[in-house]
């Protein structure tokens, strides 16, 4: 599904996050959270007004979670199983909010690649996004 | 009626008075037509649009995008009256263009894309969140005559 271009874009881009997975992670669910208010929902273990070590710490998991899927971007189905099974059993998440997660995604990308954030980037990212948010709800029914 | 409260109006303008609408106009139909491919079907008449270099190169989609853009400028300065500003384009892209409005909530959300590449840290999630409203905003308006 993916080209070898299109992974070298998305390792390439991975390269810059490594490493910064909490403070990336935390800026990805504060903009989730400012701009997508209903989100919150899903996460109402982290209280009402999640502060930062929370942000920083659930931000990170994802985050880390991310870089497994981008390390085994041939074999996403089967490395993303648990968490997979995670969302659609557990956390029972709507569909309809990844496409909102990969939204804040792409701008957390934007703003901190600013002019290096290429097209070809950002076609990549979002195509890779989205198949990952497929295999994560593909189990809900 | 979206209403935008004070802060919201100020992100906005303070982000639109340094849009390059010429530029940037590009820089968004550009990125629209190559991440969501599709799209093009929208542009067939356009020319080469065979790589994401020659689309981004593309005088047409440079000629175009300066068109939406300008048009989003009306939106900045009519927040208040979304519907009533787009209602002649809404039924233009429906009974003439035969647009899908989901291609106006996709536009919206590569514009957004494009101002945090641009703006950077300054963009904060407060400043997304402003924006996010108004192309929302803005993909609704353009619907709102569609029958």
């Amino acid at each position: 599904m993916l080209s070898a271009e299109e992974q070298a874009h998305i390792a390439q881009v991975w390269d810059l996050i490594a490493g910064h997975e909490a403070p990336f992670g935390a800026e990805l669910l504060l903009r989730l959270f400012t701009v997508y208010p209903s989100t919150k929902l899903y996460f109402q273990h982290l209280g009402a007004f999640p502060d930062e070590v929370q942000l920083l710490s659930h931000g990170q998991r994802m985050l880390q979670a991310v870089g497994v899927a981008v390390q085994h971007l041939d074999d996403l189905r089967a490395v993303l199983r648990p968490l997979a099974d995670l969302h659609a059993h557990v956390l029972r998440v709507d569909p309809a909010n990844f496409p909102l997660l990969i939204q804040c995604f792409q701008v957390v990308l934007a703003s901190h690649l600013q002019g290096e954030f290429t097209v070809e980037m950002q076609a990549a990212w979002d195509k890779f996004l989205t198949g990952v948010a497929i295999v994560l709800t593909e189990h809900q029914r | 009626m979206v209403h935008f409260t004070a802060e919201e109006k100020t992100a906005v303008t303070h982000v639109w008075s340094k849009v390059n609408v010429e530029e940037d106009g590009g820089e968004v139909l550009g990125r629209l037509l190559v991440v969501y491919p599709w799209t093009q079907r929208f542009f067939d008449n356009f020319g080469n649009l065979s790589s994401s270099s020659a689309i981004m190169g593309n005088p047409k989609v440079k000629a175009h995008g300066k068109k939406v853009l300008t048009s989003f400028g009306d939106a900045v300065k009519n927040m208040d009256n979304l519907k009533g500003t787009f209602a002649k384009l809404s039924e233009l892209h429906c009974d003439k263009l035969h647009v899908d409005p989901e291609n106006f909530r996709l536009l919206g959300n590569v514009m957004v894309i494009v101002l945090a590449s641009h703006f950077g840290k300054e963009f904060t999630p407060d400043v997304q969140a402003a924006w996010q409203k108004l192309v929302a905003g803005v993909a609704n308006a353009m619907a709102h005559k569609y029958h």
